[in-house]
């Protein structure tokens, strides 16, 4: 059972504290939601955790493991991947070599061929010509291939169709259904709430929601009162 | 035409050490993002080195070996410099740090070295290859020439068939995406720096006895080195190759012109006018549309 742990982290960006005292756990075969109007930290938080910005203090912990001051290479190595927003794949690279570039030692292509199939038949093309669906898939897919321990995936859903989003949540709920620990940073509340199991909301830089995701789903008013304060 | 010839051939030894400065240039560039002024004073260091050696009265071939890992090492520690502060800075700005480089490593070798009096520089390679049209071609066009071709199919092959290749292209396509996913890039990137420096120390190990060899003459191949890159818009590594060694046989030209020879070494500034005037011709057209 691998977990992260999150414990009183403050990040600031050009002094300016962004995120402060989150007290978060992502655990094994679950998908931790982190909801929050645009500007509330998320994607701070994210950075932070992958080791992208550096973290002003508290701690972050894989299997008990304290990573904070590890730079974000080693963070990867040490089981944590980060899908960042803005799909971010190589795009001079053909989509099979993108995913060659994260193969580890026991990794192999055909899980992520197994988990988007639709990948398979486009491995020769350039990953910058892929469509905005399939671009995610292969970050996704290379992400894998690290084998983390936990998966952060941030805004996956952006300028995507929903039948694609659609399916991108169900293969999140399949990596987690499969032992993976998911953080999952997403503006869709619905669609992220559906799949997830533990949400956190933030609000300026600040959790304003630690519990269950369905008490969260069934209230709309609430969801809407922790986006907005008041 | 042989009075054409002699000097379109005498060229050849310059133009392959620009094409090979060039490639280096363009392998620089395309990896770690860098355009880098240094190239051709990273290799006069190890040059340098390989003098005060031999005029100590070592023998040439280690002194050859250790001016090569002085370049590598001098290569390395720039390139510390802009992987340890300048990773995500911008392209302009990694450019303007390493011209400043250029300054200091030209103030500080011309202080080690004597200033601009020329050194005795041991000719490594004296001698003719072959005849070619009754025109004498050096070993050092030929070798610098060759090291040039062996060096741009080299890094062909190392880029697109081997596992560091891969990565090293991940890392010049996205460098922050490819960390993410635990690619080793300030390692790669040094490997990089070095691999370059000690190519472009055995290229300016060969041309130096042509040459004034004092520290600044061969810092300031860097020029023509850019020159070339340019004509392969720092993306085509053969078309850099043909671009520095056409450049070479031009300047071999010009030399045997008296009205112009004197102006020779202004022709790869005539090269970069020409060139960035010409990339600029789309953007220029949509203007004026």
């Amino acid at each position: 059972m691998s977990e992260l742990v999150i414990s009183s982290l403050s990040i600031s960006r050009s002094e300016l504290p962004v995120v402060s005292e989150i007290n978060a756990r992502v655990e094994s075969g679950s998908i931790s939601v982190v909801l929050g109007a645009n500007g509330a930290g998320k994607t701070t938080l994210l950075e932070g955790l992958s080791g992208i910005i550096p973290v002003a203090s508290g701690t972050i912990a894989i299997d008990g493991h304290e990573i904070q001051k590890a730079r974000p290479g080693q963070r990867s190595r040490e089981g944590l991947a980060h899908v960042e927003q803005g799909r971010t794949i190589f795009g001079q690279l053909t989509t099979e070599e993108n995913m060659k570039v994260a193969l580890r030692d026991g990794s192999d292509l055909s899980e992520a061929y197994g988990l988007f199939p639709e990948l398979l038949q486009r491995r020769t093309v350039r990953a910058g010509l892929l469509s905005g669906g399939e671009q995610q898939m292969l970050v996704i897919a290379r992400a894998l291939l690290t084998r983390p321990k936990v998966l952060m995936i941030d805004e996956m859903s952006a300028g995507l169709a929903p039948v694609i989003v659609s399916r991108l949540m169900a293969a999140v709920r399949k990596l987690a259904d499969a032992g993976l620990a998911v953080l999952l940073v997403e503006q869709f509340a619905a669609l992220a709430l559906g799949i997830g199991n533990r949400a956190y909301v933030l609000r300026r830089g600040r959790v304003v929601y630690d519990g269950d995701c369905k008490t969260l789903l069934r209230s709309p008013d609430e969801l809407h009162k922790l986006y907005l304060g008041g | 035409m042989n009075s054409f010839l002699t000097p379109a051939i005498a060229g050849l030894a310059a133009g392959g050490t620009y094409a090979l400065l060039g490639v280096c240039a363009v392998f620089t560039y395309r990896l770690v993002a860098v355009v880098n002024f240094t190239g051709a004073a990273i290799g006069s260091a190890g040059t340098f080195a390989l003098i005060a050696l031999t005029e100590s009265g070592y023998p040439t071939f280690p002194s050859v070996i250790a001016g090569i890992l002085v370049g590598a090492a001098v290569g390395v520690l720039i390139g510390f410099i802009m992987t340890r502060w300048f990773a995500e800075a911008n392209s302009s700005t990694k450019a303007a740090v390493t011209a400043a480089l250029l300054v200091g490593l030209i103030a500080i070798g011309l202080r080690l070295t004597g200033g601009q009096h020329p050194r005795v520089m041991p000719d490594l390679f004296p001698g003719s290859a072959f005849r070619m049209a009754g025109v004498e071609v050096t070993i050092a066009s030929v070798l610098t020439i060759g090291l040039a071709v062996l060096f741009t199919v080299l890094s062909d092959l190392f880029l697109n068939r081997t596992r560091i290749g891969l990565h090293l292209r991940a890392l010049s396509d996205r460098p922050l995406a490819a960390e993410l996913i635990g690619v080793k890039v300030r390692l790669l990137s040094l490997l990089v720096w070095g691999a370059t420096g000690a190519f472009t120390t055995f290229a300016l190990m060969i041309i130096a006895p042509q040459r004034s060899p004092n520290f600044m003459t061969l810092s300031l191949l860097v020029v023509p080195a850019l020159a070339a890159a340019l004509v392969g818009l720092f993306r085509s590594f053969w078309l850099t190759l043909a671009g520095g060694i056409l450049l070479g046989v031009v300047e071999g030209l010009a030399s045997s012109v008296d009205s112009i020879s004197q102006y020779r070494s202004a022709i790869p500034f005539l090269v970069i006018l020409a060139v960035l005037l010409w990339s600029q011709r789309e953007a220029r057209w949509d203007e004026a549309r």
